[in-house]
């Protein structure tokens, strides 16, 4: 690197920059991790929540079995459309983008909805609430999770480039800048003893001429 | 000198055991091999499923589980299963005719699941061999027709061949006929479509209330204590299920007003202590209130109804309907001479695998303060005994 004036600018408006781009990224990373905390909260209350709907939808499917008979394999065998589908749709959190499930109700009849007509058709009935319920948490539990785990990524990034402006980029720069600094005053130096040499031997001259100018007058 | 020819007619008590006395007496030494009250409060008591296998090495089901390290309710239950089905080819291959024929027709309603099962099975096109596996035992045909069932086309065409071929040698092939020429009277339509059109436990329904009506009226031409017996259960039954029917076609479209007189009330049996007053009635409910008014003309039933109505958190319908079941069939066993003992065994140790199912599912899923939400099956303890 030369170690002249406009370098010297050029560098002082690079470290600018980085100082600059520090600061946004910090104030990114804070956000994140603000976010980060919410979603673990929200994560560890549907979790709790979930495990007793699941037992509770489970025993439920006990108790239809118990009065209609089984019934799995019949819902298993048969034809199913899906009554509920689930959409995809991206979230900005801080410029990060949150993959996030929504979901649809397509509005398809429910199948087997004669199922246990001969008996049992109560409980069934109560399965398919106390599951439909369940699914709704699951839903959001997978959404939770995926944004959960994308978040960690981006904060990840997020810090390994903050520490590389803290750690390796604007020292770098600082040191360029005072070795610039530094070559500089040595410059400035080596040109003002020259010119204090220059000056001396000139001084010397000028006497010597001085002297010889007044013994031809003499 | 030979045997005089057996006597042919009614078997009454002085001719039953020539012929259904061994029978007889083998189905009430299996009697004894039902869990007793003492039982039951172990299993209650255990703790895991471990427990449960120990306390179950003690009972009739030692050798059915056996085998197994550590079991599963869905194991338990297709031993129980399995157990009761080896019970009953015995019987079956011990007994001569009228009885054989009795015991067929216990099987038919089981043959009629297996058959739904596979023709769904076969709409959704599944593996046929994972199908065969989930048929319940006591209903299977030979197996070549069997695998015939899914192998046909999925298509209007397809099913009228599977019913000329296959359907109509089985045993419910008459059904069958019965329902697709009742569907099409009434729709209008050829028989064809009909298997496309309507719902598979709508079809199932149909077949059984037919299987009921023929139940009852064999065991009405039979006579004697048979027939008064097995006529009061199947009446019993049949109202079981016309109730069952119409309370759980509530938010379901067979509630609507077009469909409740066309299709649900062909779903009635026409037998049963509600045919034909009551079913008429019923036909046309549309909500709760109407069916407890309609109910209260039937004391039996308004009192069933009224459990229903009212505690809707301790016990439901279905379970005051197992309790009047398993009173009926108990009562059967007290009688001597008569094929009612046949039915009531193998519906009352259904019960029991069912009671056996429950509590180690209960065990499995920690809800030990449900545990005892089943009906004990020959016990000294049961409400009506007291």
């Amino acid at each position: 690197v030369a170690p002249t004036r406009m370098a010297q600018q050029t560098y002082k408006a690079k470290k600018k920059a980085a100082e600059g781009g520090h600061r946004l990224l910090k104030k990114k990373a804070d956000a994140l991790k603000m976010k980060f905390r919410d979603y673990a909260k929200a994560i560890a209350e549907t979790k709790s929540g979930m495990s007793s709907d699941a037992s509770s939808a489970f025993f439920s499917l006990t108790q239809a079995e118990y009065a209609a008979g089984n019934f799995k394999q019949k819902v298993a065998e048969g034809s199913m459309s899906a009554r509920i589908r689930i959409g995809g749709s991206v979230d900005n959190v801080a410029g990060v983008k949150l993959p996030v499930f929504t979901k649809y109700d397509t509005g398809a009849v429910a199948d087997n909805q004669s199922l246990g007509l001969i008996g049992g058709g109560k409980k069934i009935v109560a399965v398919r609430e106390k599951f439909t319920i369940l699914l709704d948490k699951l839903i959001r539990l997978a959404s939770l999770q995926t944004s959960f785990v994308t978040l960690d990524e981006a904060i990840k990034i997020t810090n390994r480039r903050v520490n590389a402006l803290e750690c390796v980029t604007i020292p770098k720069i600082e040191n360029l800048l005072k070795y610039i600094e530094r070559e500089l005053d040595e410059l400035e130096r080596e040109d003002f003893t020259r010119l204090k040499l220059v000056k001396k031997k000139k001084e010397v001259t000028q006497k010597l001429e001085d002297a010889a100018k007044a013994e031809r007058i003499a | 000198m030979t045997t005089p020819k057996p006597v042919q007619g009614n078997s009454d008590f002085t001719t039953f055991n020539i012929r259904h006395g061994f029978p007889e007496a083998l189905v009430r030494g299996m009697r004894s091999s039902f869990l007793a009250d003492s039982d039951y409060n172990h299993l209650i008591q255990c703790e895991t499923l471990d427990d449960v296998r120990l306390n179950l090495t003690e009972t009739d089901y030692a050798d059915s589980i056996a085998d197994f390290n550590s079991i599963t309710p869905a194991m338990l239950q297709k031993a129980a299963v399995e157990k009761l089905v080896t019970e009953f080819t015995y019987l079956r291959t011990q007994t001569v005719q009228p009885l054989s024929a009795f015991m067929d027709f216990i099987t038919y309603e089981y043959m009629i699941e297996n058959i739904m099962l596979l023709l769904k099975g076969a709409l959704s096109g599944r593996d046929i061999n994972e199908l065969l596996e989930q048929c319940h035992p006591l209903g299977m045909f030979k197996d070549s027709t069997m695998r015939s069932i899914p192998t046909f086309e999925n298509s209007a065409k397809g099913y009228s061949d599977l019913y000329t071929t296959v359907l109509v040698d089985t045993p419910v092939g008459p059904y069958f006929s019965k329902f697709l020429q009742e569907s099409s009277v009434h729709r209008g339509t050829s028989s064809r479509n009909v298997l496309e059109e309507v719902e598979i436990e709508i079809i199932k329904s149909s077949l059984i209330k037919f299987w009921l009506e023929d139940f009852y009226n064999f065991c009405y031409s039979m006579g004697g204590d048979t027939g008064e017996i097995m006529c009061d259960i199947l009446k019993v039954r049949a109202d079981t299920n016309a109730i069952n029917i119409t309370l759980n076609s509530f938010g379901t479209p067979l509630n609507e007003p077009g469909m409740r007189t066309s299709d649900r009330k062909r779903l009635y049996p026409a037998v049963g202590y509600l045919y034909p007053e009551g079913t008429m009635l019923l036909a046309d409910v549309s909500d709760e209130e109407e069916m407890g008014r309609v109910l209260e003309a039937f004391p039996t039933y308004s009192a069933l109804w009224s459990i229903h109505a009212n505690g809707s958190g301790d016990k439901s319908i279905d379970d005051a309907f197992y309790e009047r079941d398993v009173h009926k069939l108990e009562l059967a066993f007290e009688n001597q001479f008569h094929f009612g003992c046949f039915y009531a065994y193998v519906k009352l140790k259904e019960q029991e695998i069912r009671n056996l199912v429950w509590i180690t599912e209960c065990i499995l899923q920690q809800q030990k303060d449900e545990i005892d939400k089943f009906v004990l099956v020959f016990s000294q303890n049961s409400a009506w005994r007291k």
